[in-house]
């Protein structure tokens, strides 16, 4: 579980003269913190941190630190305070949601900004693993912090690029600069893995010197809403296209071979309820992926995750009957969503039958049950869950279960043929 | 000979008074042949003779309140009697009848309740409690547990109260509990909601085919009507019409009640709250179909989906 931080508990330098207390010195005028207020009562919702990138007042922060201005323009404004408690008003002008980024302009000249390191935005090559790095923010609404800690290389198996830092991210310090020990730019402050210690993640510094690019050679200000949808659109097409060119490998699972993506962002565990208590009366031997593609579109909708669930269950003492119930239970369409249903969602569709992919014995008749929901903003958007239960056999069954969030529906039926193609059976 | 009988509400004949001269008086009064103890009645309300052509007629005696005929409105002061309507005084109904007033032939005694009920009823429980029990053990996934078959008892008692408590009306209103006949009534019905039970949830796996599951709820209010009206038609055969109004009225508010809350439900969770039921296998009913035909029908849910996110589009999003 990732969480958007907002602050951070500041460990103080350790010996006076350190190199942070020189890299806090310089960077202290680029720093600001971003407050998101109700227009009309004035006070701030939320708040995050952003820094200088420009020297005619552009800064950088995460999408995330902004989103209700994105998405509700009327309702929010933003502010900025830098370090020397003064502020003002920031108007957006950029964001890229796919990579959390956000780029506003503040009524500031002639004030020094960031740079962004060469070594981060030609390729993360550059960096060396245990690197020294320095995150800077205001957590927690305390004040702005500068922390230590260390790079870890890129986040394995994420969809989505992240830097793995160590060091200790806290709420308010979302959209902060990390800098290397020369005072360039390397990456974002973007979150932290709830339940870890000092496991923390940053956005590299190439995206937002793209988003910056794309922002100076724009003329005027677009929609944003429908900037945030287009961008939405094209990062699901992508997603799902990488998903469907690896395809479903089978792999073996009690008496079936169940359908596996190849794609390497997939985070997967095998569970079992072999030693569960009382004594189960069919055993359950089950796998679990499920994707690290999550994004982040509203501070109460997340999307784009997948998940794969295969079943494999036998009956132990059940009769057939029994064990069709015992199946009933695992093949519920769960279709989870990543919001408040009303606010987000239409009412779920589904169909149901009997469908054999081949006539081959490899592939066994199939119980499948497809769900659906649209979501109501964002054109060419649906949840899609699919579950097939075989039907070759009364007392052992695979319960195979596909869920795509945020996915085009012709992606999702494309990938839904792929994976009950690759639903067979070994004997 | 002139017979005065005086009539309960329910139009029974309370007291009896037979006439033996060629009139009667009737009053509160002590010195009338018939005393009537209503307080809506005249001392000397109403004498009842015969005129020259031999015809019994009463006449009233010049009452505050008046006679009337049964239900009717108008004041009379000359009735001419048939014996068949009652006639009014006050709060009382009085019948009078000669003594070759004719009566009913003899009705026939019904034959000895034969053994016919009882094997009716042992059946229809038998059916219920073995289909309920089978029905308990074969979703059993966990731990046999012998607790899990009380609710058998819960029917048996549940459908002896309900047969009971319409023998018990049955018995106020028409004097006749009828209890083996309403106990019969409702087992047939809980038979039949049973058997649908099972019907429509094999109909939902074996034919794909969940509408009669889905909906189960409209046909359970059917069969309940038409115990309803069966009970009903037990108590009494009178205005049949009118209890299967009421019935029929009660069924449609209570279906319409129910399909409006469970629309607003599904409108609020946007899911249906339905089960989808896996059987063996081997009930299978229908063809296995290729991979096209389901995907064919599964993108024709989109044009669902669009439609209903186009409706459920909130207006201040569209800009």
């Amino acid at each position: 579980m990732i969480f958007m931080i907002m602050g951070c508990e500041a460990r103080a330098a350790e010996a006076p003269g350190s190199a942070a207390e020189g890299i806090y010195a310089a960077a202290k005028p680029r720093l600001l913190q971003i407050r998101t207020l109700v227009a009309d009562a004035g006070r701030q919702t939320s708040n995050g941190s952003a820094f200088l990138v420009s020297s005619d007042g552009l800064a950088m922060t995460n999408y995330h630190v902004v989103s209700q201005v994105v998405l509700e323009p009327n309702t929010y404004r933003l502010e900025y305070t830098d370090a020397d408690g003064s502020h003002g008003e920031a108007t957006l002008l950029g964001v890229d949601l796919p990579n959390d980024l956000a780029v506003v302009r503040i009524d500031k000249h002639a004030a020094p900004y960031f740079a962004f390191s060469k070594a981060a935005t030609g390729g993360s090559g550059g960096l060396l693993k245990g690197e020294r790095l320095y995150s800077m923010g205001n957590p927690l609404d305390l004040g702005f912090t500068i922390i230590e800690g260390t790079y870890n290389g890129l986040v394995e198996r994420s969809y989505n690029e992240r830097i793995h830092f160590s060091g200790a991210l806290n709420a308010g310090m979302s959209g902060g600069p990390v800098v290397s020990a020369d005072g360039t730019v390397v990456g974002i402050n973007v979150a932290t893995r709830r339940g870890g210690q000092l496991v923390s993640f940053l956005v590299p510094a190439r995206f937002a010197a793209a988003l910056l690019t794309r922002v100076g050679e724009r003329q005027s200000t677009p929609d944003l809403r429908t900037e945030i949808r287009q961008q939405l659109t094209s990062w699901r097409t992508t997603l799902y296209r990488s998903l469907g060119e690896g395809g479903f490998r089978s792999s073996p699972l009690g008496s079936y071979r169940a359908p596996e993506t190849a794609a390497p962002w997939f985070n997967c565990w095998a569970n079992t309820n072999v030693g569960a208590t009382p004594k189960p009366r069919a055993s359950v031997n089950s796998t679990t992926c499920n994707s690290d593609s999550d994004l982040f579109i509203a501070s109460d909708l997340n999307a784009g995750s997948i998940q794969i669930v295969h079943s494999y269950a036998k009956s132990i003492d059940l009769n057939q009957f029994q064990f069709a119930t015992f199946l009933t239970q695992l093949s519920q369409p769960r279709l989870v969503g990543g919001g408040p249903f009303r606010k987000y969602y239409s009412p779920q569709r589904c169909s149901e039958d009997f469908v054999r992919t081949a006539q081959a014995p490899e592939h066994p008749a199939l119980r499948v049950i497809w769900c659906a929901q649209a979501y109501r903003e964002f054109e060419g958007l649906y949840d899609i869950a699919m579950i097939a239960v075989t039907q070759d056999h009364d007392s052992e069954a695979l319960v195979s279960r596909l869920s795509l969030q945020a996915v085009g529906y012709d992606d999702a039926v494309a990938l839904g043929r792929q994976f009950l193609e690759a639903v067979e059976v070994t004997k | 000979m002139i017979w005065v009988e005086v009539l309960s509400r329910q139009r029974d004949v309370a007291e009896r008074f037979r006439i033996a001269g060629p009139e009667a008086r009737i009053g509160r009064a002590y010195d009338n042949d018939v005393i009537v103890d209503d307080p809506y009645v005249a001392a000397h309300h109403l004498r009842i003779f015969r005129d020259e052509s031999g015809q019994l007629v009463a006449e009233d005696d010049g009452s505050a309140n008046g006679t009337f005929l049964d239900r009717g409105k108008d004041r009379l002061t000359r009735v001419n009697i048939d014996g068949t309507k009652p006639i009014r005084i006050g709060q009382t109904l009085l019948r009078v009848r000669e003594s070759n007033h004719a009566v009913e032939p003899e009705r026939l005694a019904r034959p000895e309740r034969g053994i016919a009920p009882i094997v009716g009823i042992a059946v229809l429980g038998l059916a219920i409690v073995g289909i309920d029990a089978l029905k308990i053990w074969l979703t059993q996934t966990t731990d046999p547990r012998l607790s899990s078959y009380l609710s058998l008892l819960m029917i048996i008692t549940a459908v002896l109260a309900w047969a009971g408590l319409w023998a018990l009306l049955s018995r106020i209103l028409s004097g006749h509990p009828r209890f083996v006949r309403n106990l019969l009534i409702a087992l047939a019905g809980l038979l039949l909601i049973s058997v649908y039970n099972e019907v429509a949830q094999i109909a939902a796996f074996a034919w794909t085919w969940p509408v009669a599951n889905t909906y189960q709820y409209v046909v359970v209010w059917c069969v309940l009507a038409g115990i309803c009206f069966l009970h009903l038609r037990e108590v009494g055969q009178a205005r049949l019409w009118l209890k299967g109004a009421i019935v029929a009225t009660v069924l449609v508010t209570a279906i319409a009640a129910q399909a409006l809350q469970q629309s607003e439900a599904f409108s609020d969770s946007g899911r249906q709250n339905i089960t989808r039921l896996l059987m063996p296998p081997a009930f299978r009913a229908v063809s296995v179909r290729d991979e096209n035909a389901f995907f064919r029908e599964v993108t024709e849910l989109k044009v669902k989906l669009d439609r209903d996110r186009s409706e459920a589009l909130p207006a201040e999003v569209v800009r």
